[in-house]
C-alpha cells in the first residue's frame, strides 16, 4: 500500500521487536528453581540461628529472576504501556507505604500492578510488579527480595484479564483470591529465610499463633500468608477493576491487549453506560 | 508544476475506534517551505485530530481508522503513504516522521519526557535516543537554545518554567531534530501577552529560516492574520443548534484560501469563520451567526445595585510558605469591595498573584493578615466546602477542576446536600435536575454521559463553568475564563455572567485579555506588586 | 553533619551500589550476630558522616522498629525448637535459642536495611541510570525508574489540586475517619484517571522523540569514575564471592548450613 521512494524506506515501522524468550524463560526458571530448592533443603534445625545459605539463595535467586524478567519484557512493550508503569508504581508505593504503617494485616501494594496487567497483559504486569519492588526498595529495602512475588501477581492478573475475568465483575475477587494463594506461597520462604519473620506486628501475631501450635517457621509463615494474601489480593483485584471500569473508554481501548482479548465488557468505546456505570 | 509541497495530506475520513461517525471528512492540505498556514476551527471541529494525523500521532496506531493519503516531499524523504482504514494499513514510524514533520501539542507539558532535571537535558532527550554523539549534541542544544531564546534557562528544572518558557522548550524539543514542517496546536493558549510575543517571534523566525509552520487555532490571532493560507474547518458540535437541519458540517473543510479573501467573504454574507465558531478579534463576538437564538443580553445589565457590598477584602496580605516567604509576599494589603450585580476584572502580569487573590475569596487560601467578608460576615472560621455555596470558583486549568467520570456527575458533585457516604435518592434526583439545567445553560445537555476528559478543550471549560453556575453562587470568581473558548463558548460565558448579575450576583474575573475585560467589566483593576490599583 | 571526606555522594553510583550489595552478601554469608553487630556499628558511623544522616536514620528507624518488635514477639515468645527455657508465660515460652534467633535475624536485616538506605539516600539516581544503561540495561528501565521518582511528589501536588477543586464545590472534610476515607476515595479515583489519561499523550510524544528507537543511545551526562573506585569494586566483588564460596563449602563438608 505504501510506496516510499527507494532512498528513504524507513518512514514505516519495522517489524515488532522480537520477544526475548530466552531471558524470560531464564528469569522464570530462576524463580521456580530457587523456590523448589528452598522448600526441599529448608533447614530442619533452625535453633542454631537463621540459615545463612537459604537466605543467600532466596535473595540471589529471586532477585536475579525478577531482574531478568524486567530486562526481557521492558524493551518489547509498546510505549503506551511503558508510560503507564511509573504511574502504577507510584500507586503501589503510596498505598503500600500507607497501609504498611497501619495495623491492618493487608498490604494493598499491588493495585497499580494489577491495573497495568489488565490493560496491557501478563508480561507488562510482571514487569510492573518487579520494578515497583525495586524502586520501592530505595525507600524501604526490605521489599526488594519480594520482587519475584510481586511479578507473579502481575503475571497472574494479566492471565486472568486475558481469560476474560474482568468482563464479569463478580469473578474478579475470586481471581484475586487464587492469585493471592500462589503469591503467598512463593513469598513465604523469603520472609522465613531472609528476614526470619514478617515485618508487621499484625502479621507477626498470626505467625506467633501458628508457632505456638508447633509449626515450623516456614509452615507458620506460609499459613499466615494464606490468611493474609488471598484476602488482600481479592481486595486489590476488585479496586483495580473499579479503576479500569471508571477509565474513559477511549483511554482503555487504546491498549491493544484490551482490544485483542476483549478484556472488558461492552463492544467498543463511545458506548456510554454499561461498564462505565459499574 | 513547481516543486512538490513539503507536506500534503488528503483525509477522506477519520473515525475513532468504535465511534459511529467520522470526526474528519474530505480535507486537503498542502504546505510549502517557509510558508505559514493556519487551520482555523471552533471547538469540536477536529483541528487537533487533524494536527495529530499530519504528525503521524494517530493513523494506524492508537485510536482510529484513517482513509486517505499522507505525502511527504521533504528533502530526500519523498514518500506517499495510503491508508484504507483496514488493520493492514502501513504503520508510520513516529520518530522517522518527526524528523521531517514535528508537532507540539496544545498541552506543552505533555511534550516533555519528565525524566530530565534540566532544560538542556530535556532538549538532549531526543538526540540521545537517536544515538547522536555528545559533542554534536552540545552544539545542537546551543543552536536550538539560541533560536528559542532559552540560553539563560539551560540549567533550570523544566518543572519550574513559566507557560511561555515551557512552550518555547516544547518547540525547541520539536525543532532540535531540524524538521522541515512544524505543526502547533493552539500555540498561544494560556500564555500572557509577553509569553505569547516571544512564541510568536520564534515562529516567525522559523518560517524565515525556511521551516513550514502550521498553526491550528480557534482564534484569528496576530500570527495567523499574517498566514499565507487559511483552512477553515466546520464545527460539529456538541449542542450546536446553529444549522437547524440534522446535517452538521463538523470536521469538514468549509473553506480554504488567503486570509484576505476569507475575511472579505465574511463581511459580504457567507461568513465561514462565524459558522465554524472561530473568534475574530475586533468582530462582534456575541453576534448571531453562531447561535441562531436571540443574542444574549448584555453582561452589564445596569449599574450595580446601590446596596451593601456582597464581598469585601480588607487589608489582605498573603505569602506562600517557604524560604524567604516574607520578602516574596504575594499580596501586600489588598482592599476591595464588590457590589451585587457588579462585574469586576483584574489584570496583571503572570505571577502577580491573580489566581492567589481568587483563592482567598472561597477560603482555599487564607490571608496572613486582614479579612475577607462575605455579605458582611468574616469568612475565616468557615471551611471552603461551606463557602462554596456562596462563592463559585472557575479554575484557570479545567483539568484540575474536573474529576468525575461523566459530565452529569461532574456538575452534580456536591450539589444540594452535604456529602455523605450514602446519599438519599430524592436528594440525588434534585441534584440531577439542577445539574441538567446547568449543562443545558452551557449547551452540553446532549453530552451528559460523556467522560469530561473526552470533551474538546473548549467544551471542557464550559463544563467547568457549568459546575460553577449550577449552585448559583452569590460571587462568581473566574480565573482566565476566556482562554481557549471559541465564539459559541464566549457567547455562553456572556450569557452566564449576564444571568448571574441579573439575579444580583457579583462577578470577579481575572484575565489577561484587556479588550475583553474593558468590554465586559464595570471596573478594571490591576494587580501588581501585591496591591490593586484602578485601571482606566 | 558536614560533608566530610567520607561523603558517599562523591562516589560513582556503581561503587556505592556494589558496596551496599557486598555488605549485605558478606554479612548474610557470615551468619554471626557479633559480626552483624560490628558491621551495623560501622555503617551507623559512616551514616553520621553523611549530609543526609538524619533522613537515613529516620527511614531506617521507621522500618526496623516494627520489624524488630515483630521478631521479638514471634521468636522471643514462641520458639518450639528452643531447648533452654528462660521463662514460661502461660502458652508462651521464652527460650535462649529463640532470643538468639531474633537477635541474629534482626541484626542481619538491620545491616541490609541501613546499607541499602545509605546507598539510595546518597546516590544521584539519573547518574546511576546512565551508568547502568551504559552497561547494557535497557534505557527504558531508566525512564521508568526516574519517571516514578518524579511522579511521587507530582502526584501529591495533584491530589492537593483535586481536593481544592472538590472543596470549591462543597466537599467538607471532617476529622472523623469515615470522612477522611470518603475524601481519600473521592480523590484517588480522579488522580489515577487523570494520570492514565495523560500518559496516552506522553507516549506519543516520547515515540516521536525516538524513545522506541532501537539504535544504541548516547548520553549527554558523563559520570566521573576513577581507577581506585574501579579497583574497589573488583575487591568487593571478589570478597562477596569468597564469602559465599566459604559458606557453601562449610555446608557441603560439615558445619551448619
Amino acid at each position: 500500500m505504501a510506496s516510499p521512494s527507494p532512498q528513504q524506506p524507513s518512514l514505516l515501522l519495522p517489524e515488532a521487536p522480537k520477544r526475548r524468550r530466552l531471558l524470560e524463560i531464564l528469569g522464570a526458571a530462576s524463580i521456580i528453581v530457587t523456590y523448589v530448592v528452598l522448600v526441599l533443603t529448608q533447614p530442619t534445625d533452625i535453633a542454631a540461628g537463621p540459615g545463612s545459605l537459604a537466605a543467600l539463595a532466596a535473595l540471589g535467586g529471586f532477585l536475579l529472576g525478577a531482574v531478568l524478567l524486567v530486562v526481557a519484557v521492558l524493551p518489547t512493550l509498546p510505549t503506551s504501556t511503558v508510560v503507564l508503569i511509573p504511574i502504577a508504581m507510584v500507586l503501589n508505593i503510596v498505598l503500600g507505604q500507607f497501609v504498611g504503617s497501619t495495623l491492618v494485616p493487608f498490604y494493598l501494594d499491588a493495585i497499580g500492578t494489577v491495573l497495568v496487567a489488565v490493560l496491557a497483559g501478563p508480561a507488562a504486569g510482571a514487569a510492573t510488579g518487579a520494578l515497583s519492588s525495586i524502586v520501592w526498595s530505595l525507600f524501604n529495602p526490605t521489599v526488594l527480595p519480594f520482587a519475584a512475588g510481586a511479578a507473579l501477581i502481575g503475571w497472574l492478573a494479566g492471565l486472568a484479564a486475558r481469560a476474560g475475568v474482568f468482563r464479569r465483575f463478580y469473578l474478579v475477587p475470586f481471581a484475586g483470591f487464587l492469585s493471592g494463594v500462589l503469591g503467598g506461597v512463593v513469598s513465604a520462604p523469603i520472609a522465613a529465610f531472609v528476614f526470619g519473620g514478617t515485618s508487621g506486628l499484625a502479621t507477626g501475631a498470626i505467625v506467633s499463633a501458628f508457632r505456638a501450635m508447633g509449626d515450623s517457621l516456614l509452615a507458620a509463615i506460609t499459613k499466615q500468608a494464606l490468611i493474609s494474601d488471598p484476602a488482600d489480593k481479592a481486595i486489590v483485584f476488585t479496586v483495580a477493576a473499579l479503576l479500569v471500569y471508571a477509565l474513559p473508554r477511549r483511554s482503555s481501548f487504546q491498549f491493544p491487549f484490551v482490544r485483542r482479548y476483549r478484556v472488558l465488557a461492552g463492544r467498543a468505546p463511545q458506548g456510554r453506560g454499561t461498564a462505565t456505570q459499574a | 508544476m513547481s516543486a512538490r509541497p513539503l507536506l500534503a495530506a488528503h483525509v477522506a475520513s477519520f473515525r475513532f475506534h468504535g465511534a459511529d461517525a467520522p470526526v474528519l471528512r474530505d480535507i486537503s492540505i498542502a504546505v510549502d517551505a517557509g510558508s505559514l498556514t493556519a487551520v482555523l476551527g471552533g471547538s469540536g471541529s477536529g483541528k487537533s485530530t487533524l494536527a495529530r494525523i499530519l504528525a503521524a500521532w494517530l493513523p494506524g496506531h492508537h485510536g482510529g481508522e484513517l482513509r486517505g493519503r499522507l505525502e511527504l516531499g521533504a528533502s530526500g524523504a519523498g514518500a506517499c503513504i495510503d491508508f484504507t482504514g483496514g488493520s493492514d494499513d502501513p504503520r508510520i514510524d513516529p520518530a522517522a516522521w518527526a524528523a521531517h514533520v514535528a508537532y507540539v501539542p496544545q498541552d506543552a507539558a505533555a511534550m516533555l519526557s519528565t525524566v530530565r532535571d534540566t532544560v538542556a537535558g530535556e532538549l538532549a532527550f531526543g538526540l540521545e535516543n537517536l544515538g547522536i554523539p555528545a559533542g554534536d549534541m552540545l552544539r545542537r542544544i546551543a543552536g536550538t537554545a539560541e533560536l528559542t531564546g532559552l540560553q539563560d534557562l539551560l540549567e533550570r528544572d523544566p518543572a519550574t518554567l513559566s507557560g511561555g518558557e515551557l512552550r518555547r522548550l516544547a518547540i525547541g524539543c520539536a525543532v532540535i531534530g531540524r524538521p522541515s514542517v512544524l505543526l502547533l496546536d493552539e500555540p498561544f493558549a494560556s500564555l500572557d501577552a509577553s509569553g505569547a510575543r516571544t512564541v510568536e517571534l520564534l515562529l516567525r523566525r522559523l518560517t524565515a529560516e525556511g521551516t513550514a509552520v502550521v498553526v491550528f487555532s480557534s482564534t484569528v490571532d496576530t500570527l495567523s492574520r499574517t498566514a499565507t493560507h487559511w483552512t477553515v474547518l466546520g464545527n460539529t458540535v456538541l449542542g450546536n443548534t446553529a444549522l437547524g437541519s440534522g446535517e452538521h458540517d463538523g470536521g469538514r473543510q468549509l473553506a480554504a484560501g488567503t486570509p484576505d479573501i476569507l475575511l472579505a467573504a465574511g463581511s459580504s454574507g457567507e461568513d465561514v469563520l462565524a459558522r465554524s465558531g472561530v473568534v475574530v478579534p475586533g468582530a462582534e463576538v456575541s453576534g448571531a451567526g453562531v447561535s441562531g437564538a436571540a443574542p444574549p443580553r448584555p453582561v452589564r445589565t445596569s449599574a450595580p445595585a446601590d446596596a451593601a457590598p456582597v464581598l469585601e477584602l480588607k487589608g489582605v496580605r498573603f505569602s506562600y510558605d517557604g524560604p524567604g516567604a516574607s520578602e516574596r509576599e504575594t499580596l501586600r494589603g489588598v482592599d476591595l469591595a464588590v457590589l451585587p450585580g457588579e462585574v469586576l476584572a483584574v489584570t496583571g502580569p503572570n505571577g502577580s498573584g491573580k489566581s492567589t487573590l481568587l483563592r482567598q475569596l472561597n477560603g482555599l487560601l487564607r490571608p496572613g493578615s486582614g479579612t475577607v467578608l462575605l455579605r458582611g460576615a468574616p469568612t475565616d472560621g468557615t471551611s471552603p466546602g461551606v463557602l462554596a455555596a456562596d462563592v463559585g470558583l472557575l479554575f484557570q486549568d479545567p483539568r484540575f477542576q474536573l474529576f468525575e467520570r461523566t459530565a452529569l456527575r461532574e456538575v452534580a458533585f456536591g450539589l444540594g446536600t452535604k456529602w455523605r457516604l450514602f446519599r438519599r435518592k430524592q436528594d440525588d434526583a434534585r441534584a440531577r435536575e439542577r445539574a441538567l439545567a446547568a449543562l443545558a445553560a452551557v449547551g452540553l445537555e446532549a453530552h451528559a454521559g460523556i467522560h469530561p476528559l473526552e470533551l474538546p478543550a473548549s467544551s471542557r471549560r464550559l463544563l467547568a463553568l457549568a459546575t460553577v453556575i449550577a449552585r448559583e453562587p452569590a460571587v462568581l470568581a473566574l480565573d482566565e475564563p476566556t482562554v481557549g473558548l471559541d465564539r459559541r463558548g464566549l457567547a455562553v460565558l456572556d450569557t452566564a455572567m449576564a444571568d448571574a448579575t441579573a439575579r444580583g450576583a457579583a462577578v470577579v474575573m481575572v484575565t489577561h485579555d484587556l479588550g475583553y475585560a474593558r468590554a465586559r467589566a464595570h471596573r478594571l483593576l490591576r494587580l501588581d506588586g501585591g496591591v490593586l490599583t484602578p485601571l482606566g | 553533619m558536614s560533608r566530610g571526606t567520607l561523603s558517599l555522594e562523591r562516589l560513582n553510583p556503581l561503587t556505592s551500589l556494589t558496596g551496599a550489595a557486598a555488605v549485605a552478601v558478606i554479612t548474610t554469608a557470615a551468619g554471626q550476630w557479633a559480626f552483624s553487630l560490628a558491621v551495623l556499628g560501622g555503617l551507623l558511623a559512616l551514616t553520621l558522616r553523611q549530609a543526609r544522616a538524619a533522613a537515613v536514620l529516620r527511614a531506617a528507624t521507621a522500618i526496623l522498629l516494627p520489624f524488630w518488635a515483630a521478631l521479638l514477639l514471634v521468636h522471643g515468645l514462641f520458639f518450639p525448637e528452643g531447648r533452654t527455657v528462660l521463662a514460661e508465660l502461660g502458652p508462651a515460652t521464652v527460650t535462649r535459642e529463640g532470643l538468639l534467633f531474633a537477635l541474629d535475624a534482626g541484626l542481619r536485616t538491620g545491616v541490609f536495611v541501613v546499607a541499602f538506605l545509605l546507598f539510595s539516600f546518597t546516590v544521584r539516581v539519573p547518574e546511576l541510570l546512565s551508568v547502568l544503561s551504559a552497561r547494557g540495561l535497557p534505557p527504558r528501565l531508566g525512564f521508568v525508574v526516574v519517571s516514578a521518582l518524579t511522579l511521587l511528589p507530582a502526584a501529591a501536588q495533584r491530589i492537593r489540586r483535586i481536593r481544592a477543586a472538590q472543596e470549591a464545590r462543597g466537599l467538607v472534610i471532617g476529622r472523623s475517619l469515615a470522612s477522611r476515607l470518603l475524601a481519600a476515595r473521592l480523590q484517588a479515583v480522579p488522580l489515577v484517571l487523570s494520570l492514565v489519561h495523560e500518559s496516552g499523550e506522553r507516549a506519543q510524544a516520547l515515540d516521536a522523540r525516538g524513545f522506541s528507537g532501537r539504535q544504541p543511545h548516547t548520553s549527554l551526562r558523563t559520570v566521573p569514575d576513577s581507577v581506585p573506585q574501579w579497583a574497589a569494586r573488583r575487591v568487593l566483588l571478589v570478597l562477596s564471592l569468597a564469602a559465599v564460596a566459604v559458606r557453601v563449602a562449610l555446608a557441603l563438608f560439615g558445619g551448619r548450613a
